[in-house]
This record gives C-alpha cells, structure tokens and sequence, in this order.
C-alpha cells in the first residue's frame, strides 16, 4: 500500500541551522491493514516519514508510492485528493480554535462536500466512539489534553481513511490517558485501516507486540515483526 | 454548487462573529478608509462647488461711449454671444448702472456727490463670461477689432487681467493638490487595511496550515476568509454611511460658514446613491481584495 524506495530528505541550511539530513536511502513497504509503529529519538526521522505519506513534504530523492501512485508529482493544492484517504493525528492536536468540537470533526467532512444531515449523523456517531458526545458544543481551549487528542482522533477517523497516521499522539499526555488513545488506536486498525504510529514511549512500543521499524540518524536501524522497543 | 456557497458563506459569517475583537479592529480600519474615501470624494465635490463659484464670479465688461445705441450695442451683444467662448452676455443700462452703484454703495459719503452733480455718468455696458475665465483674453480681442474700437470706451480686463489668471491658475491648482491628495490618502487607505487584514490573517496562518492538513481544498479554505473581509467592508460601508449623514446633518451651518456656502449635506443628499455605492465599493472591495491576498500566501506550492 506505501512503499518507500531509497528515500533521502534533506532540509536545507539557514542561518540558525546547518544542512540536516533527515532520511537517508530509506527503504520499506507497508501493507493495507498493517499497524507500524515508528521510534526512535527525537530527529530520528520519524515525522519526516509520515509527512512524506500525507504529501506535506517532497523527497529530495528517491520515491514514496501509495497504493502505486508516486507521491513526488503530486502539488500541495492537489494534496487534498490524497488527505482523502489518510488521517492525521497530531502530538499538539492542530485543532481549529474558533470551532466547536462538533464543527472541528465535521470540518473534514465538509471539506470533502458531504451531505450536510450525513456529516451530522456521522461526527455523532464517531464523536460516541471516542467517549466526547456529551463535549459536542465545547471549543478546544475547554477541553482537557486527553480529550483535545479524541477529537482529534475523532477528526481522523471521520472520512474513514485506509490510512491513519499518528505523530507521538501521546506525547503530551498523562499514561491514562496514553493507554485510551493507544486503545482507540488498536481498535480502529481491527476495523481495517492501516495506522502509523510514531511515538518514543517504551510502554506503549512494548505493549502493543506488533510491528516496529526503529530509526536513528535518518536511517532505519531494526525493522521486526512484533517488535519491542531497542534503542 | 449552491450548498457549497452556503456551508463557505455559513463558515464565514460564524468565524466572524466568534472572532469578535478582530472582527471590530478590521471593521474599524475599513471604516477609517471608507470615511476618507467619501470625504476625498465630497473635497472634489466642495473643490467644484468653489471653482464655479470663482468663475461665476470672473467677467469681463466692455464700456461703450455715451453716443453708442441701445440697438447697435444689442447687435453687438448678439454678434458676441455667437462666440464659442462666451457663456452669458447681459446689457446693462447707464441707469441700471446707476441704480446698481446707488443699491451697492448706499452708506458711502461719495454717493451723496454722485446725487450732487446731477447726471448718470455711467456708460452703457456689455457684461460678458466666459466659459473658462482664462478665455477673456478673446474676448477682449474681440472688441479691439477696427469695426468695435471706435465704439468702445473702455475694455476692464487690463484691470482685471492679472487677478483672473492668478485665479484661473489657482483653481487648477486647487484641483490637482486635490487629486494627489486623493491618490496620496487612498493609497494609505488600502496599505493600511492591507496590513490590518493582513495580520489578522496572519494570526490564523496555523489554522490554515491545519485547514490543509485535514483535506480542505484551497477554494474551501480561502472561502470564509473572503466573506470574512465582505462582511466586515460592508459592515464598515454602512456604519459609515450613516454617521457621515449624521455628522453632516449636526454640523450642517458650522460647514457651511467654513466652506463659503458650500452645503455637504445637501451635496450628500444630492448624491447619496453614488456616495453609498462608493462607500460600498470601497468598503467591500478593500475587505475582499486584501483578505485574497493576505489569504494567498499561505495557500501557495
């Protein structure tokens, strides 16, 4: 379903910062339905990668494909046809302060011109899945961190992507309200969508015995089935 | 289509009223361009006002000599209407002479002179304008021709002549500070509601950011932003509208005095339906135009 074939990704040097390699020749292949959890250090390169899937970064060489289209010709206007099918989920939640919880997860939908009773029905329903129903009229800055990342979650898994990519989305919280998100996680994978989890969390790397692809300095250092965190 | 206006429409209006202080701070510099707007449009308005005053003023009186007719003098009058110059002629009479000077001066000790000597020296007189107070040279011209000089006593441009050119150089003047000055406010106008909408747009660069990130088209996100920036130009056009006329209505005989006789709020009732669909021109304008740009950086490859 995503393939990266000898993928390098270099960010340019400025004024604070020197030239920074942040993949290099990185190669791998995920199947649909998989669940792949990326760790590694801070810089190690993993939110390079899921950057590179939702087509907010280009590779400087090398190719991404997903579902056998390369993602290298694609324009960052045109990327909206390819976030059709992927979701985000963010360490910082990225949610839309001036929206209500409600509006924020039906945002997505709207923006994928869905029948207004349809997108209704639907936020209810996902927003029931993530244990929110009752925070459907509160904004974000009312919400607690944990409840934040359901919506956010929630805002992913509403179009129902095959692919759903998740940038340490337990970084900022509590290990309760770790273990919910990382359960949430695992159950909308039993459904059948493909998810990328980057994290650094021992635990949760540990916990979930599926498959881990390790990175350090840009490249890919281990990549095992039921993987266990090793750095 | 139709339901897609709708939901952006929607969008919009709601980001507005939730971002009340932004809201109020950008009706605000609008407001600010609109009123300059409308009181640069009523300056070129006074400005014309006071030129035509000036050149109502400006005219140029041939005297005959005493033996000259009344019928001959009004062949003139007619020979000198047909020039293309000229916009009015009147004759006057040596006794409407004299009762003009007698209404004129009626408190002065020189009149009771005038009475003494018993006669009317007043010559009879052609009072003529032109159409531009620079073309009384033609005029003047005109009568020093063989076939008139001998009729005429005197020609008063050679009095007159210096103040109607200083005049006529002044009001054109007047004119063209009156444009640079137009062009040199609005184009601080639009810099500064450029920038308001700018920065407040700026504000929201991460939620736009996120607005991609979750799938939105571009149109779908610049959408709300552009009715966000109709909205608060008409907003600011109509707030505007009003408390211009307000203004101009409570300090209607003030303005008057200050600007000899010329009335802005007859002036902006005269024209209130060019001045309103210019303050919306300007309101709505400046509030979509700037929100496109400002929007489209952030939306760019």
């Amino acid at each position: 379903m995503i393939e990266f074939k000898n993928v390098n990704k270099k960010y340019p040097a400025n004024s604070f910062r020197e030239e920074k390699m942040a993949l290099d020749n990185v190669s791998f292949g995920i199947k649909e339905g998989e669940f792949v959890t990326l760790c590694g250090r801070s810089g190690a390169g993993k939110t390079t990668i899921l950057k590179l899937i939702s087509c907010e970064e280009k590779p400087s060489s090398g190719e991404v494909l997903f579902e056998n289209q390369s993602m290298c010709d694609i324009r960052k206007s045109e990327a909206c046809f390819l976030r059709q099918k992927v979701g985000s989920i963010f360490q910082d939640y990225k949610l839309l302060s001036y929206k209500t919880v409600f509006e924020n997860v039906a945002y997505a939908l709207e923006a994928f011109d869905f029948d207004e009773n349809k997108i209704e029905e639907e936020v209810i329903q996902v927003l029931d899945l993530v244990g929110l129903k009752d925070k459907v009229n509160c904004f974000p800055r009312e919400l607690s961190g944990g409840e934040k990342q359901r919506v956010s979650i929630a805002r992913a898994l509403i179009h129902r992507p095959k692919v759903i990519l998740a940038d340490e989305p337990t970084g900022n919280l509590d290990p309760y309200h770790s273990r919910d998100v990382v359960k949430v996680l695992l159950k909308i994978n039993e459904a059948g969508s493909t998810i990328i989890l980057s994290t650094h969390s021992k635990e949760i790397v540990n916990a979930l015995k599926k498959r881990v692809i390790t990175l350090e300095d840009g490249r890919i250092i281990r990549d095992e089935e039921k993987g266990r965190f090793f750095l | 289509m139709i339901k897609y206006i709708i939901k952006i429409f929607k969008s919009g209006w709601i980001n507005l009223k939730r971002q009340g202080f932004l809201t109020l701070a950008t009706s605000i510099v609008i407001f600010i361009a609109v009123l300059l707007g409308t009181f640069l449009y009523m300056f070129q308005g006074g400005m014309s006002f006071l030129t035509e005053a000036i050149k109502d003023k400006i005219d140029v009186s041939i005297y005959f000599n005493e033996q000259v007719s009344r019928e001959e003098i009004l062949k003139i009058r007619e020979e000198v209407a047909k020039l293309e110059e000229v916009n009015k002629v009147s004759y006057v009479s040596p006794e409407e002479a004299y009762e003009n000077f007698v209404k004129t001066h009626e408190n002065d000790p020189y009149l009771e002179s005038l009475k003494a000597i018993e006669i009317n020296p007043f010559l009879p007189s052609l009072v003529i304008q032109t159409k531009e107070p620079s073309q009384y040279k033609v005029v003047s011209e005109f009568f020093k021709k063989e076939e008139y000089s001998s009729l005429v006593y005197e020609i008063d441009d050679y009095k007159r002549g210096t103040i109607i050119d200083r005049i006529s150089s002044l009001s054109s003047g007047i004119r063209n500070i009156g444009m640079v000055l137009t062009l040199f406010l609005g184009l601080i106008a639009i810099i500064v509601t450029f920038n308001t909408l700018r920065v407040s747009i700026y504000s929201q660069r991460e939620e736009i950011e996120i607005m991609r990130l979750v799938g939105a088209k571009n149109s779908f996100v610049r959408g709300p932003f552009l009715i966000q920036g109709v909205l608060c130009g008409l907003f600011a056009a109509i707030l505007c509208f009003v408390f211009s006329l307000l203004l101009l209505f409570l300090l209607k005989s003030n303005l008057e005095n200050l600007f000899m006789g010329f009335d802005m709020f007859g002036f902006y009732k005269d024209h209130i339906i060019i001045i309103l669909l210019l303050q919306l021109f300007i309101g709505v304008g400046l509030g979509l135009i700037s929100s496109f740009f400002a929007v489209r950086k952030y939306l760019k490859d």
